[in-house]
């Protein structure tokens, strides 16, 4: 067993053993189960980082598989790691945004009675994400790609004490259940019928396809579980009633890692995807849909992680749009970038929330000035690269993604993605404005949302240790945002189909153009929030008709509420009926029917002997005088 | 004689323990009734032996038999009764009804 190999199995080995201690051992000591979960992702951080040293910088690939089941003439089942530029990189990210939440976590939950069950879930997290991410083979992925959405689910509804979490949490399992039931039969179907499990395999087999396969229909089905995890097109609504869950959760799984799994999975099997070329012309248009569309509910929402949300949704589209044009670089550089300056933003809002007891952007700014500077720092710094600011990291991945774009579609796709990254300027400085400068005379402020989700019984004001353990992640996020851009040429030669890279400060007319929309979008951001004396009123609130429309996720809940989930409850009524009216009155029937007929039976041993013998001597003389009427024979 | 006289008196006996068996409720009066019925088993058993042809003995043999059985079950019944009284102070089958459905 080579060193590489080992490293990967140590990096998926310390979160689950840390996991199993703290959820075993370590419940009622948070302190001690807080250094196990960063131990381990220390663990975990060192060696993905000398995976990428070993594997992405020199550029090899390799699989490293033994087998656990084999199948007679099947493909067996088997487990393993791959070593690509791809997986390494992104366990890197994985690992890296895991250990900031989790430094970041013991300042933010500190005093929760949870906090000990929240770093065995954080650990857990980090096992089942590792493992998608090194999964050598798709069964084994499908099984981390099922583990990663569990982790959503009990960090969603961490605080289940409260009705809105848990409803969250049950929303998002199910709603991406629904595109993972694709996925399952995708997988399925791939294996039966190219007979091999391991991705390189199937990879080579997808190009040269074997009779009875069909490219699209698998594609497809794959696409399902990839629009469910990385919250796309028709199944995006649970994202952002997600943020239910504590802040440094959201930051992690909902909008850093866990959703990337998605973009993640097409730049794995971009090779299969890539030969349905319909299917990919399908996914250019719903990603784009999906961040236009995401795009338009941030600008009118007023709670700040919600923002957040659906900046995310609308960046996932961005990598998404980059694949489906073909160029695995860009999307998965957009992913690393955006796992980075996202992560910054959500840690840094929740230095603000903690803060202001709220996640109303407009209490949050009449809330008394924020003494703390980091959190004005990272959500100043992470804003830029989110617009996509000259020199900060979403700058130069969102270049390389609308650049792969040009190249490849073009048109109206290409013009709207453009538009996009201009709104996403504006609804960012939107954020960024009603944040911070809200010194404006305090008017009382309705509650139309609910507020801040807090930690039961947190101390009011912060120990420094706490207050440094939030700080120091920020920073150093902060500073990855002007470092990450970088690496835009790692990614393009590293990454199948290999782009040419002109070096990162390589400005073309696209650029300038993506340029003049971001400052067109910061300018109207000033306008309308950032001058004194603005309204902080934007152009899509003051028509209320948009206002609603684009505040309750375009009436998509609305619509699954009258049509599916209304059929769904109308179904569970009618099979429960059916339970308990023809099934246990079935049952029920059965059992009083034996009863009554017991009762009735016991009449008969009436405790006179002498009916006994009246009723022995009838049938004897019954029987008599049948025998004498047929001599015997019936 | 005609073979119906000893049936006739033969059913008849049986009756008359049968009506007997059913009707008192005294266990004396039950088994001697159940000895009338057994009585007339034994009038059929030598009525048909010696009626049919065959050989008479062998009726008769049986007869005797039935009478020494018979004797042998009163003596078991008696005790059983005597057994019955000590353990509830009666020997009515109305009141013997413990095992009563």
């Amino acid at each position: 067993m080579t060193g590489t190999v080992l490293a990967a199995l140590a990096a998926q080995a310390a979160p689950l053993l840390a996991c199993a201690l703290i959820l075993i051992f370590l419940r009622g000591r948070p302190r001690v189960a807080a250094g196990t979960a960063i131990a381990a992702l220390t663990v975990s951080f060192a060696a993905a980082a000398f995976l990428v040293w070993q594997v992405a910088v020199p550029n090899t690939a390799a699989v490293s598989q033994t087998l656990w089941l084999p199948v007679q003439g099947g493909a067996g089942l088997a487990f393993g790691v791959i070593l690509d530029p791809l997986a390494v990189t992104m366990a890197l990210v994985v690992a890296a945004i895991t250990l900031a939440v989790m430094v970041y976590s013991t300042g933010y939950m500190r005093g929760d009675p949870g906090f000990a069950r929240y770093f065995g879930f954080l650990a857990l997290f980090g096992w089942a994400m590792l493992g998608l991410v090194l999964a050598s083979n798709l069964l084994q992925l499908l099984v981390f790609w099922e583990l990663v959405g569990l982790a959503s689910f009990l960090l969603i509804g961490f605080w289940f004490e409260r009705e809105a979490p848990a409803a969250a949490a049950r929303k998002a399992f199910l709603m991406t259940r629904v595109g993972d039931v694709g996925f399952l039969l995708g997988v399925l179907l791939l294996i039966r019928a190219l007979g091999v499990a391991t991705i390189p395999d199937v990879l080579a087999a997808a190009t040269s396809p074997a009779p009875g396969f069909t490219v699209p229909l698998v594609a497809f089905l794959l696409l399902m579980g990839v629009v469910g995890k990385s919250a796309q097109g028709p199944l995006f609504t649970w994202l952002p009633d997600a943020m239910e869950g504590p802040t440094p959760v959201s930051a992690l799984l909902h909008s850093a890692t866990m959703v990337a799994a998605g973009v993640f999975l097409v730049a794995r099997l971009h090779p299969l995807f890539a030969a349905a070329p319909g299917v990919m012309q399908g996914l250019l248009w719903l990603a784009l849909v999906t961040a236009l569309a995401s795009a338009t509910m941030a600008m009118v929402a007023n709670d700040i992680k919600r923002v957040l949300a659906y900046s995310s949704i609308s960046q996932l589209s961005y990598m998404l749009m980059a694949l489906a044009a073909g160029s695995v670089a860009a999307g998965f550089f957009h992913l690393t970038t955006h796992a980075g300056f996202k992560a910054l933003l959500f840690l840094s809002s929740g230095i603000f929330i903690h803060h202001a007891h709220s996640n109303d952007m407009r209490e949050i700014a009449g809330h008394e000035p924020l003494s703390q500077k980091a959190g004005v720092i990272g959500l100043v710094a992470g804003s830029l690269a989110l617009a996509g600011v000259i020199p900060f990291a979403g700058y130069f991945s969102k270049e390389m993604v609308l650049g792969a774009m040009g190249e490849k579609v073009g048109g109206v796709v290409l013009a709207l993605a453009y538009l996009g990254a201009g709104l996403t300027a504006y609804y960012t400085f939107r954020m960024v404005f009603l944040t911070l400068r809200g010194q404006t005379p305090r008017r009382p402020v309705a509650r139309d949302i609910a507020p801040a989700a807090h930690a039961a019984g947190h101390e009011e004001h912060f120990p420094k240790a706490a207050e440094a353990a939030m700080a120091w992640p920020v920073l150093a996020l902060a500073a990855l945002t002007l470092v990450l851009g970088y690496l835009g040429g790692f990614f393009a030669t590293r990454l199948s189909p290999a782009l040419p890279h002109e070096g990162p400060f390589h400005v073309g007319g696209g650029a300038l153009v993506a340029l003049a929309l971001v400052a067109a979008g910061i300018a109207l951001a000033w306008y309308e929030f950032g001058r004194a004396g603005a309204l902080r009123l934007g152009f899509a609130e003051r028509v209320p008709a948009l206002k609603s429309f684009f505040g309750d996720n375009w009436y998509l809940d609305r619509l699954y509420k009258a049509t599916v989930i209304r059929w769904t409850l109308a179904l569970s009524r009618a099979a429960k009926w059916n339970d308990h009216t023809v099934l246990d009155g079935a049952s029920d029937g059965v059992a009083q029917g034996t009863v009554w007929g017991g009762r009735i039976l016991s009449m008969v041993q009436n405790g006179f002997v002498q009916a006994y013998v009246a009723v022995a001597i009838s049938v004897v003389a019954a029987l008599g005088i049948w025998l004498t009427r047929t001599g015997g024979l019936p | 004689m005609s073979p119906a006289l000893y049936l006739g008196f033969a059913t008849l006996l049986f009756g008359v323990g049968l009506y007997g068996l059913l009707q008192r409720r005294s266990l004396v009066a039950m088994l001697i009734s159940l000895e009338l019925m057994l009585a007339a088993v034994s009038v059929n058993v030598v009525a048909l032996t010696s009626l049919t042809g065959h050989d008479a003995s062998m009726g008769q043999v049986v007869a005797l038999i039935l009478v020494g059985v018979a004797a042998a079950e009163t003596a078991i019944g008696l005790s059983l009764f005597v057994a019955i009284h000590r353990a509830s102070h009666s020997i009515d089958v109305e009141t013997l009804s413990e095992l009563k459905g």
